[in-house]
């Protein structure tokens, strides 16, 4: 009992502060897209909230090498997950991602992430640098990747599909693998490119060319990304004020309270708003920088440190720049500001195993 | 040992290069982390600092839509403050401009429900292109109540329509009015494109006084959802509604002026003596102003304008008659004032006139024997005239009747009047290039030949010579204060003594329409020849209009003015293709007249 007394009063509290603050940006945020409509999805978000942080918590307390010991029957149970979920999951806007778990709507492939993240970190850390100008173990991590990518990408999901890809070439980087290696897959990218583009769904390949030309086709995939933008720039410097978001409330922005939260923050809070969205997300990244970066000689805990951080990181500036016109709108909740149970629990278990790093750390 | 040592040294320095690997690419993963936020940094930057007034715009296009309010036009009443032309509520169905394209769909859909005409459709198609500031397009006007209940039931599957109601022009009694309050309609050629759906008054008292009836609009701005549906009312600007207008029409009168000419073409016109009101303006046959307003369809327009009857035709100032016998009085009055003719002299009535190789016929073919000038007024003699004529200068009588308004414009306030023709040797040679016969002067003097008036100048001489002042009818201002004709009393007696005794003597031709009571009218019949009599007709004897092919008959005229001692009322009746003065005009100016003086 005074152990987790002890543990609990070593956890890096201004982390937990920040990430709550995030999260109570959220909640605000949903407040107000859920103003004067039923507030069930406010209620159920404010759950999802506490029992986040709570996971945050517990996660926290568990140390680090358990993680390491059982991560690859995590990715298989992550699999196997995703393989039910692809023969058995919910439908929902014409894509199959949902798994019912007595009433509550679970998205494996969120949490695959994470399980993805702690598997490749046990591989590079097993496997020293000195195997690392063979180019032929890396098969297995390739491996490793490719099947939940696939999986996900066939859901399809092709946001998370891009950002699974995107944290473990990321993770690859880290863990220092020759430059060679990196100059050789962006080679047979750009070979497969075309065949992937003829596998993708015609609103997919719609999202993305809309990205280049918005004005074009008004009314169609181009909408979105006009309207976000009219959002967010009509909020000027200081903002509509909360709840009083004129393209939010009368429906001009989609998804509000998902994917377009962002842009209705910056239509209510200006840019003081976004701006402070992004110092949070950007503290909290660097916290995260400065703990992992103590570790020497510590593959697993960089690459688990990396990889999560990178994960939130990337998720939140991919989820912005999309709703800013910079990239495609693939479908991309914004990391705990977003309406959405599987990735919000996810981020916060992600950051529990970073507040368990810091307890193990030994920065000053 | 060593070797071993060295190994360990190797992997020692391999560790540390690793580490140094390591450092450098998280190193790396950062900084293009930092630059990626500086990306969104500099793009939200852009959007919500340097473009925040670009896009403050664009959200409130979206979410501000304008609605032009169209004014209400101005009640215009009669004489008593009856209304005569008010405004009724019209229910109409708008889409929104930017849905535009829906329109068709809509339409598809809402029919078998909503009655969409051609006339619907073919206002869809031009409100479409039109730049109309709203930014609402009106796709029907007129809902019934049955439409109205099911557009209310189902307007959630139309979530771009909406139902507006603006308030419409409407004739009380669309028949009776018609020809002189006109009507309204859109402008043909619009130049303030702002106000393309606006209403303007298009025919008679409409358009004559469309500024003062027409009003300022106002707008209304909307705040709506991304679906189109109103959420709140922002703010407005109230239309100013236009100004109301007394006229000097009688309802009353002018009802029974249409009652009367029912199944009969022709015209009724009243004119009050003391202030030149026209009490009464009725052409028949008339057609339907709400029909008009709310927008005739080409074909029924193309129909109207079709019909021989020409019910388009405002009767009582654009339509020309010779006035006949009632133009006797004109010359009569010429020749005593300005010619010293002595109006005890008489003539030989047997029928007819010789004059150069020609015959001048009487009505009464075995003529009226001998008669004074009041006699030859009294029964309309044309024998007698056509004597006097033989003295007359036609570019003189043309001149005095001037006096009478014949060949000129009366000058009423609504548009469109003709002026007629009143011949002299000018004209002649102007119009038919040809030099004045002497003989046309006699046909001429009794209100025949070339001569062609509206119903609206016979009147106005009745009213001038009643009240020896040069009357100017107004349908809506009057004035209290006329010039003189300087006309000489004694003779301006003699004349009306002489119209008493077409009315009231047992000799004259219309004692039939004498009023009953204590009311005295004076009158003068006419008939306006349509056709000429041809000589062999003559011989074998003239056909009875009644024989004659309708559209060869005589016009039946009768003017008068009551009570004769102080003139109020001067009336004219022109029944088209009716025969004598005498048998149809009179009896009905008697009515009308019997009307007027018991009841106002």
């Amino acid at each position: 009992m005074t152990e987790i007394i002890i543990k609990l009063k070593n956890l890096n509290w201004l982390f937990i502060f920040l990430v709550s603050f995030l999260s109570f940006v959220g909640l605000v945020m949903i407040y107000s897209a859920t103003f004067g409509e039923e507030s069930k999805i406010f209620i159920s978000h404010i759950y999802k909230v506490t029992f986040g942080f709570i996971l945050m918590i517990l996660v926290s307390l568990i140390d680090v090498e358990f993680w390491k010991k059982n991560a690859y029957l995590f990715y298989f149970i992550g699999i196997v997950l995703l393989l039910w979920v692809t023969f058995y999951g919910d439908l929902g806007k014409g894509a199959r991602r949902w798994i019912n778990f007595y009433g509550l709507n679970f998205q494996p492939s969120e949490i695959m992430k994470i399980f993805l993240i702690i598997s490749l970190a046990k591989f590079f850390d097993e496997k020293k640098f000195q195997e690392s100008r063979d180019y032929f173990f890396l098969i297995l991590p390739i491996l490793i990747v490719t099947i939940p990518f696939l999986l996900v990408l066939i859901q399809p999901d092709l946001g998370t599909a891009m950002l699974i890809l995107f944290v473990s070439i990321v993770i690859f980087f880290v863990s220092g693998i020759n430059w060679k290696f990196f100059a050789l897959s962006g080679l047979v990218s750009i070979v497969v490119t075309p065949y992937l583009w003829g596998e993708l769904k015609d609103y997919q390949k719609q999202r993305i060319l809309t990205l280049f030309n918005p004005e074009n086709d008004p009314l169609g995939s181009g909408y979105h990304i006009i309207q976000s933008q009219i959002a967010i720039g009509s909020g000027g410097t200081f903002g509509k004020g909360w709840t009083k978001g004129t393209q939010s409330h009368l429906d001009f922005l989609p998804e509000k309270h998902t994917d377009f939260i962002f842009s209705m923050l910056g239509e209510e809070f200006g840019f003081l708003g976004t701006l402070s969205v992004i110092g949070l997300i950007c503290l909290i990244t660097y916290i995260t920088y400065h703990i992992t970066s103590s570790f020497v000689h510590n593959n697993f805990n960089r690459i688990v440190g990396y990889g999560i951080i990178t994960n939130f990181f990337f998720a939140s500036l991919i989820n912005m720049s999309m709703v800013i016109g910079i990239l495609p709108i693939v479908g991309l909740p914004l990391p705990l500001v977003s309406y959405g149970g599987s990735s919000m629990l996810t981020y916060f278990i992600g950051f529990g195993i970073i507040l368990s790093l810091d307890r193990g750390s030994n920065y000053l | 040992m060593i070797d071993l040592a060295i190994d360990s040294e190797v992997i020692m320095s391999r560790e540390v290069n690793f580490e140094k690997k390591i450092k450098r690419r998280a190193l790396i993963l950062g900084l293009s982390k930092t630059f990626f936020t500086f990306l969104v940094f500099g793009k939200l930057f852009y959007l919500q600092i340097l473009q925040k007034s670009k896009y403050g715009k664009l959200s409130d296009t979206n979410r501000i839509k304008l609605k032009i309010v169209y004014p209400e036009r101005g009640i215009i009443f009669d004489l008593y403050d009856k209304p005569i032309a008010s405004n009724r509520i019209d229910y109409q169905l708008s889409i929104f401009k930017d849905k535009k394209n829906l329109v068709y769909d809509y339409v598809k859909k809402l029919r078998g429900h909503i009655n969409f005409s051609e006339m619907d459709l073919e206002l869809i198609k031009n409100n479409f292109n039109e730049q109309d500031l709203s930014d609402f397009i009106t796709i029907k006007r007129n809902l019934s109540w049955n439409e109205l209940e099911f557009f209310e039931f189902m307007k959630n599957k139309f979530p771009f329509l909406i139902i507006t109601k603006e308030k419409v022009r409407n004739y009380e009694n669309d028949l009776i009015f018609s020809h002189v309050l006109g009507y309204v309609g859109f402008k043909k050629n619009v130049t303030k494109k702002k106000l393309s759906n606006l209403k303007v008054g298009i025919a008679g008292v409409e358009k004559k006084l469309d500024s003062k009836l027409l009003g300022k609009d106002g707008w209304i701005k909307f705040e709506t959802d991304s679906k189109g549906a109103v959420k709140k009312e922002l703010n407005k600007k109230y239309a100013v509604p236009g100004g109301n207008i007394k006229t000097n029409l009688i309802s009353e009168i002018q009802n029974k002026a249409s009652e009367e000419m029912r199944g009969i073409r022709g015209a009724v016109v009243m004119i009050n003596c003391q202030n030149g009101g026209v009490n009464c303006l009725y052409s028949s046959p008339a057609f339907n102003n709400n029909e008009f307003s709310d927008g005739v369809s080409l074909k029924k327009w193309n129909k109207l304008l079709a019909d021989e009857f020409n019910p388009l035709l405002n009767r009582c100032i654009a339509g020309l008659y010779s006035p006949g016998s009632t133009y006797k009085l004109v010359t009569a009055l010429h020749a005593i004032e300005n010619q010293k003719f002595n109006k005890n002299k008489k003539f030989l009535c047997s029928g007819h006139v010789s004059f150069g190789n020609r015959k001048f016929h009487c009505w009464k073919k075995e003529g009226h024997g001998y008669v004074n000038l009041h006699e030859a007024i009294e029964k309309s003699c044309d024998c007698y005239f056509y004597n006097l004529a033989k003295t007359v200068k036609i570019d003189d009588l043309a001149k005095f009747s001037n006096l009478f308004s014949y060949g000129q414009r009366t000058g009423i306030d609504i548009p469109n009047e003709l002026k007629g023709i009143m011949p002299d040797r000018k004209w002649k040679i102007k119009n038919r290039n040809e030099k004045w016969q002497k003989g046309e002067t006699l046909n001429t003097v009794i209100g025949q030949g070339f001569m062609l008036s509206t119903p609206l100048q016979i009147t106005l001489m009745t009213a001038r010579i009643a009240t020896g002042k040069k009357i100017i009818p107004t349908i809506i201002t009057n004035k209290k204060e006329f010039e003189n004709l300087n006309i000489r009393n004694e003779n301006l007696e003699f004349i009306k003594s002489s119209m008493f005794s077409v009315v009231n003597s047992s000799t004259g031709t219309a004692f039939n329409s004498k009023l009953p009571g204590n009311y005295k009218m004076a009158g003068k019949t006419g008939t306006s020849q349509v056709r000429r009599i041809s000589l062999e007709e003559r011989e074998d004897g003239v056909i009875k209009n009644e024989e004659l092919n309708y559209k060869l008959r005589d016009h039946s005229i009768f003017t008068c003015f009551a009570p004769f001692d102080k003139p109020k009322y001067s009336l004219s009746v022109i029944a088209e293709h009716m025969g004598s003065g005498s048998k149809v005009a009179a009896p009905i100016a008697k009515r009308i007249m019997e009307l007027a003086l018991n009841k106002y």
